[in-house]
């Protein structure tokens, strides 16, 4: 008797210094930028997550078992992305994260995650060499390669005349400059003549030197690579400095918050999307219905792509309890394990079927192009699908 | 021909945005002689205040997301009230943040601090509160006539010279504030006593100058001229969110000292001369356009550190 | 205990980091020079770091710990040496007109470093290679560094260097008038701070394993600088204290969630007008005090 119970304690004691069990609600991480001046993005992103954690847990979570969504804030910088990470790691103990906001600031966070073996899935970071940062990174943000020669094909079929092109960017924005290049690429490969590149830079509100930069060439296409803000007050400034030409508006722009912006002159604006709030399938609908109830508008590419990361985990997350029950993995484990699931797996989402390639790089099947309609008084306006 | 009168009005309208961002800036500097870090959120506050008066409806997703008041006040009507909130948390400011440093003759590097955690309070207030995302003003909001015509052709037909209607509004409206101002400064019993304590606050304390309502005083003012530039520059650009104004803040100070610190008509010239080098930075350079107001402040500080209108070296700080 | 650094090992080097940056605007500061610069060295210094590892030194496997020694010694140079290139005219200004002529050398190397293809635009330079495996692994060279700093610092207050500072903080017309050479002092105590902010940037740029524009803004500066007054700006003590105390606090907050950066700001505020002295108050530490401390009226 005496020794069973001695065997019992041993067991005890063993257990607890063994491998950490997973906790339920099973944990994810959610590290975006929730304060700082890239807030806008990452309040988009947190919306996105929530409305996912709750789609997914009222159809029963993973199987049954519920999971929570950690969010701890990254602000804008590198070093808050990391202390973020950190805690995800040691403290929420999450299986996943999704973040950060910016590829600057992946960079420099991603690595900790690796060297802890935790699945990363970059909501919004577009820049080359993402998940080259390492074995346990990939995302669910198409670089921008992909979509931009469509756009450009698209205002080519409006305006066949097209000859000239002046082509602006954000320069401080890691998203805009590589998007201007695969722009520039793509005009060129058209045959078509680049008359400037103007430059700015996110934080601008008055574009009127590179607006009469670039009207000075007389350009039929202008092309925009930059975010909500600037963006649509450089559309709105091109627009009543006389050009009326075709205007291409980068991935940045491929969000509601432009409308307020350019008001009635970003109606016409020919719009790259990873993510069109049109787009078939019934789980875009359904996203897409849970955020226009609560927030009266088109739900941005931002919010559906942290939606989609989530997405990614859940279902990865599926599967693996299938094969053993959550709550009986040592939590390491679980880790790597998620991470193989995650990559081998094939997802339709809100963006449309996504995998992941050998590279761990996304693979996204269906791009957008779409032309921003905007409503007679100015205020709102929606996406319509060009292609 | 063209080209060049065309980045003339663009650096007039520019400029006249610098200048009125740094009107409230320079004129705490010339009482207290220190810079207060939280000016840029006032003046973001100031855009707020205005955009709740006129009715307008909160989008972000803030704690009070959707919220709006009952009623909406005629445009002119709130941006003077918006200024004047915007001038009471000024005067907030200078109560909490500024006072019980000077009342302890404290260093006032010191000042810079506190004003800084200030703005930091009030940014994130802001977000925490209203959120992130942009709101814009209706486009109505200087009547019929400015929204039929939203731009003007200052040229001909053929050389056309383009100006955003606003921009000439806002124009308008600086340079009326800048006389006002000076009138102020320089005509009335406030405005001297004001003087008195800018150059020296204890021979004025002497003189039967209240030091303390003077500096009340100043930063009422500050704080209005503050929330009604915002609201201009908003009308113009939109509230890009709660850190609409601070990206004005690091040129704001160009301005200022361009111009020479403390000086009323001095912030103006700064402003526009930035204006103006910004505008007029050849197309192909346009991405150095940001350094350039950095290279023009460097060159007056080492050939006129007093700035283009400063008479003397103020050695405050 | 192993948990806590596991969680908080960045913290706590990067709280060394910025202690050391704190200093780097102390010092010119020893010598009654307001200077933004720090920013901006420590920015130039980084991207050294970030090019040499990056383009010139191939390695594989951990990288070596002499190549980053030579990295940050090639940093601190060549931060010293545009010092003093832009600190003999530049340094001719006071007070104010100094600190904003400094800024705009932020913002010009700001802009520079956006626009240069060396540099990397706005990505910037990343996949910088790891000399240690854990973040807490660069103590090793951080807190060394920290102590000899904090030492030199210390040892820099007696020294006759040192008092020629703080005569010139005091009253550079009596400084002056006593033989002290204005233009030669001044100019040294920036070009320390700058050698000393280029170490850091080399260092940084490893630890945070990328460098970019956005690492030497105003905001950095401004934020350094609230360390030294915060921690207090009369001894070497104060801007270290400042630094770690300030670098943890939005980390100790994170319970506040959305809060946090409102707290931080009031707390930023009541530190400023409660502890007019600094956190480091000279009088606790008034034993080993070299100058009388004369308070201000």
């Amino acid at each position: 008797m005496r020794e069973k119970a001695l065997s019992i304690l041993v067991l005890v004691m063993l257990g607890t210094v063994s491998a950490q069990k997973v906790t339920i609600p099973i944990p994810i991480g959610v590290s975006v930028a929730q304060t700082s001046n890239v807030a806008l993005l990452g309040r988009e992103q947190v919306i996105g997550a929530q409305i996912a954690e709750q789609f997914f847990n009222s159809q029963g979570g993973i199987n049954g078992t519920p999971f929570k969504l950690y969010f701890e804030d990254t602000s804008g910088d590198e070093a808050g992305a990391i202390n973020a990470f950190q805690t995800q790691i040691n403290r929420n103990k999450v299986v996943a994260i999704i973040g950060p906001t910016l590829s600057q600031q992946a960079f420099a966070a991603d690595k900790i995650a690796v060297e802890a073996k935790v699945p990363v899935i970059g909501p919004s970071n577009t820049a080359k060499g993402i998940p080259q940062i390492g074995d346990f990174v990939t995302r669910v943000s198409a670089p921008v390669a992909i979509v931009a020669p469509y756009a450009v094909k698209a205002a080519l079929k409006l305006d066949p005349n097209i000859k000239k092109v002046a082509v602006m960017y954000a320069q401080n924005d890691a998203f805009s400059t590589s998007e201007t290049g695969t722009f520039q690429d793509t005009v060129k490969a058209q045959g078509l003549e680049i008359t400037t590149v103007q430059k700015f830079q996110t934080t601008d509100t008055d574009f009127t030197t590179q607006v009469t930069a670039a009207l000075g060439t007389k350009p039929d296409l202008i092309i925009i690579s930059g975010l909500a803000a600037d963006g649509g007050n450089l559309v709105k400034q091109l627009r009543l400095a006389g050009f009326k030409g075709l205007l291409i508006g980068g991935n940045g722009l491929n969000t509601a918050n432009v409308f307020p912006v350019c008001q009635q002159y970003c109606d016409g604006v020919i719009i790259a999307q990873a993510y069109s709030p049109t787009a078939p399938g019934s789980l875009n609908a359904a996203f897409r219905t849970v955020y226009k109830n609560t927030y009266k508008r088109e739900p941005s590419q931002f919010t559906a792509q942290a939606f989609a990361g989530v997405q990614v985990v859940v279902t990865a997350l599926r599967a693996l309890d299938k094969q053993k029950k959550l709550d009986q993995w040592d939590l390491p484990e679980l880790r790597v394990a998620l991470m193989k699931q995650i990559l081998s797996g094939r997802y339709n989402t809100p963006l449309g079927p996504i995998s992941f390639g050998p590279d761990r790089d996304i693979i996204q099947e269906s791009n957008y192009v779409a032309q921003i309609k905007m409503d007679a008084d100015g205020k709102n306006g929606k996406f319509e699908f060009l292609k | 021909m063209d080209l060049l009168l065309q980045s003339l009005v663009n650096g007039l309208s520019i400029g006249s945005v610098y200048a009125i961002f740094a009107l409230g800036y320079t004129l705490v500097f010339s009482i207290l002689g220190i810079i207060n870090f939280a000016h840029g959120a006032v003046f973001t506050l100031g855009a707020y205040f205005t955009y709740f008066l006129i009715g307008g409806q909160n989008n972000g997703t803030g704690l009070l997301a959707g919220a709006q008041l009952p009623f909406g006040l005629p445009f002119p009507v709130a941006i003077i009230l918006g200024g004047a909130l915007a001038g009471l948390v000024s005067v907030g400011l200078e109560r909490v943040a500024f006072r019980p440093l000077r009342a302890r003759g404290a260093d006032p590097l010191l000042a810079l601090v506190s004003s800084l955690g200030a703005g930091l309070v009030i940014v994130n207030l802001v977000q925490y509160l209203i959120g992130a995302e942009i709101l814009s003003y209706p486009t109505n909001v200087y009547g019929h006539w400015a929204e039929q015509h939203p731009s003007l052709n200052l040229g001909t037909a053929s050389f056309p010279i383009q100006i955003r209607t606003v921009q000439v509004i806002i124009f308008g409206v600086s340079l009326v504030i800048l006389l006002a101002l000076l009138y102020l400064i320089n005509r009335t019993k406030m405005g001297k006593a004001m003087q008195a304590v800018a150059e020296n606050p204890t021979t004025a304390s002497l003189l039967g100058v209240s030091t303390d309502r003077v500096i009340l005083f100043t930063f009422l003012l500050s704080g209005l001229l503050a929330g009604i530039s915002g609201t201009l520059v908003a009308t113009s650009f939109s509230i890009s969110g709660p850190y609409f104004g601070l990206a004005y803040g690091l040129k704001g100070l160009a301005v200022i000292v361009l111009g020479g610190l403390g000086d009323i008509g001095g912030a103006v010239l700064g402003g526009f001369v930035l204006g103006l080098a910004e505008a007029l930075v050849p197309g192909e350079y346009t991405a150095y356009k940001d350094a350039v107001a950095f290279l023009l402040l460097f060159l007056i500080l080492m050939l006129r550190p007093q700035g283009l209108l400063g008479r003397r070296l103020i050695q405050k700080v | 205990m192993e948990a806590f650094f596991q969680t908080y090992g960045f913290l706590l080097v990067y709280m060394c980091l910025q202690a050391l940056l704190g200093l780097s605007t102390y010092l010119p500061l020893m010598a009654g020079q307001l200077s933004l610069a720090s920013s901006g060295f420590y920015a130039i210094g980084g991207y050294v770091a970030a090019i040499l590892s990056t383009q010139v030194f191939h390695t594989s496997g951990a990288y070596p710990i002499g190549y980053l020694l030579l990295e940050t010694l090639l940093a601190g140079l060549l931060s010293g040496v545009v010092a003093v290139v832009v600190g003999i005219p530049a340094l001719r200004l006071r007070g104010i007109y100094l600190a904003l002529a400094t800024i705009a050398m932020v913002e010009i190397l700001r802009v520079v470093s956006l626009n240069l293809s060396i540099t990397g635009g706005a990505v910037g330079i990343f996949g910088i290679a790891q000399p240690f495996s854990s973040p807490l692994g660069y103590m090793w060279l951080v807190g060394p560094l920290l102590l000899l700093v904090m030492f030199f610092a210390y040892r820099l207050e007696g020294s006759r260097i040192g008092r020629a500072f703080i005569a010139l903080r005091e009253d550079e017309l009596a400084a002056d008038a006593m033989g002290i050479n204005p233009t030669y002092h001044k100019v040294l105590a920036f070009a320390l701070g700058a050698m000393l902010a280029g170490v850091v940037g080399a260092i940084s740029a490893h630890f945070l394993n990328t460098w970019n524009a956005r690492q030497g803004t105003f905001d950095v500066s401004i934020a350094v600088l609230a360390y030294v007054l915060i921690g207090g700006s009369r001894s070497f003590a104060g801007p270290v204290l400042g630094g770690m105390v300030l670098t943890a606090l939005p980390e100790v907050l994170r319970p506040l969630k959305d809060l946090r950066f409102i707290v931080d700001g009031l707390l930023l505020m009541l530190a400023a007008i409660y502890l007019p002295q600094g956190l480091a108050n000279p009088n606790w530490l008034a034993r080993r005090k070299t100058a009388p401390v004369r308070e201000k009226t």
